[in-house]
């Protein structure tokens, strides 16, 4: 077939890491290059240790071959997180975060860890965070109905992880709403 | 073969992406670096919206949307054959300098990461197709018998989708229906109270939209009116925003 049976309703994490991974991130270059024109644009030149940016996933290829440092981006610190956690905790809406920050942050800390300071701090956090907003993001179903579900600063992981639920949730009651006029 | 190895990939850049670099030269700018000291922006960078989409951002959102709308949406020919095109000069240039013996390592380097996002971006050039094709396997009955539907499509897709809904046709014809007293044998039946016998998708799926700008409002289910602002993520039936992603106002996430 075409599409397979698992990609027809929704797409997966490890896709969403590929779109993640055309995100800029900084990072402080080993070895030299030129400026090079790749399709997404030309990146370059790398100095040492004047630094670049660089799409993530060209990064992540460097730091494999230990040819660079990455830079993680502001909002991957122990500080920050632990602030949107003491928000998402107290306040009943989503805090701001990048739409992507599970995917980017998952791939720094799989391949950069040593790059990230205290990555294990930073690595709890993450879990606490996502704990925190996995519970708000059941209790919005309460909300749902056939019409509209307003989910302000959602993360494209915690939907792809609600998707098939809600989506099929939507349609019984859409089926339910359809069914006493029809009669 | 003489090459100038240092500039060769820079001179690929083609005067119809300079708009890109200048976007690219901008972000760049905006980076803090060592040697300047930039201006901390009030907002945080990675708050900051990316100012020009590149041919290969917009076909990854029409990748998404392909895979998250029930319905089949409008082919992005031009924008493929451009991404094509690209995916071909690349890989001449990888060719050519692969065969060429002088190449510093550096260089071969450079080939190997030039080579590595022509391999994503073949992946996602093949996803959406793939996921076309099988929205028009799946539709072939139902485009073929909506011209307004099949100008939505390329020509090679509407052939396919000609020949699939002749094919299975004429399958079903051989297999079962010819067995069939006549009045039976149709395959468009309409009857009252049950699903019609053409596969159509089903526009009341719940989709998850991200607005991309502020989008004029729209009318919901319920008789309430929606209007959504830059930054806002919603779940709603498809056909609530069908409008509003064709416009490229909201893209599917």
């Amino acid at each position: 077939m075409a599409l397979p049976q698992s990609l027809r309703t929704s797409v997966t994490p490890l896709e969403l890491e590929l779109i993640a991974s055309e995100q800029l991130v900084e990072i402080v270059p080993l070895i030299t290059m030129e400026k090079t024109a790749f399709i997404s644009g030309a990146y370059g030149p790398l100095r040492p240790p004047a630094k670049c940016r660089i799409p993530l996933w060209m990064a992540t290829n460097l730091k494999l071959k230990k040819k660079c440092h990455i830079v993680p981006p502001e909002w991957l610190s122990a500080d920050f997180l632990q602030e949107r956690l003491a928000k998402e905790t107290s306040r009943p809406e989503f805090s701001k975060l990048p739409l992507r920050f599970a995917e980017i942050a998952k791939v720094i800390l799989d391949v950069a860890s040593d790059d990230v300071q205290n990555a294990d701090k930073i690595k709890s956090l993450l879990k606490d965070l996502r704990e925190a907003r996995q519970a708000k993001s059941r209790d919005g179903l309460q909300k749902l109905d056939h019409s509209e579900l307003s989910l302000p600063n959602l993360c494209s992981m915690e939907i792809n992880e609600i998707r098939p639920f809600f989506i099929q949730a939507m349609g019984i009651l859409t089926q339910l709403d359809r069914e006493p006029s029809a009669e | 073969m003489d090459i100038d190895g240092d500039d060769f990939f820079t001179n690929l850049d083609r005067p119809g992406r300079a708009v890109n670099n200048n976007a690219f030269q901008e972000r760049l700018r905006q980076a803090p670096r060592d040697e300047e000291d930039a201006a901390i922006p009030d907002v945080p960078p990675f708050m900051l919206e990316e100012e020009e989409e590149t041919p290969l951002q917009q076909l990854i959102r029409h990748w998404m949307n392909e895979r998250h709308a029930p319905d089949i949406l409008s082919n992005e020919g031009e924008l493929l054959a451009g991404l094509l095109d690209h995916i071909r000069s690349q890989s001449e240039t990888v060719q050519l300098l692969r065969t060429d013996p002088s190449s510093s390592e550096e260089e071969h380097f450079r080939i190997m990461l030039v080579q590595t996002e022509v391999e994503r971006v073949k992946f996602i050039v093949r996803s959406y197709l793939r996921t076309r094709l099988f929205k028009i396997e799946k539709f072939a009955r139902y485009i073929m018998t909506n011209p307004e539907v099949q100008q939505r499509l390329s020509e090679s897709e509407v052939d396919h989708a000609r020949r699939f809904a002749q094919l299975t046709d004429q399958h079903f014809y051989h297999a079962v229906l010819q067995s069939l007293p006549e009045t039976q044998q149709t395959l468009d039946d309409q009857p009252p109270f049950v699903p019609s016998m053409i596969t159509e998708p089903d526009k009341t799926r719940g989709v998850f939209v991200l607005a991309r700008q502020d989008c004029p409002p729209v009318r919901l289910p319920d008789g309430t009116a929606l209007e959504m602002r830059k930054g806002h993520i919603s779940l709603t039936p498809y056909s609530v925003v069908e409008q509003l992603i064709t416009r490229g106002e909201v893209e599917l996430v």
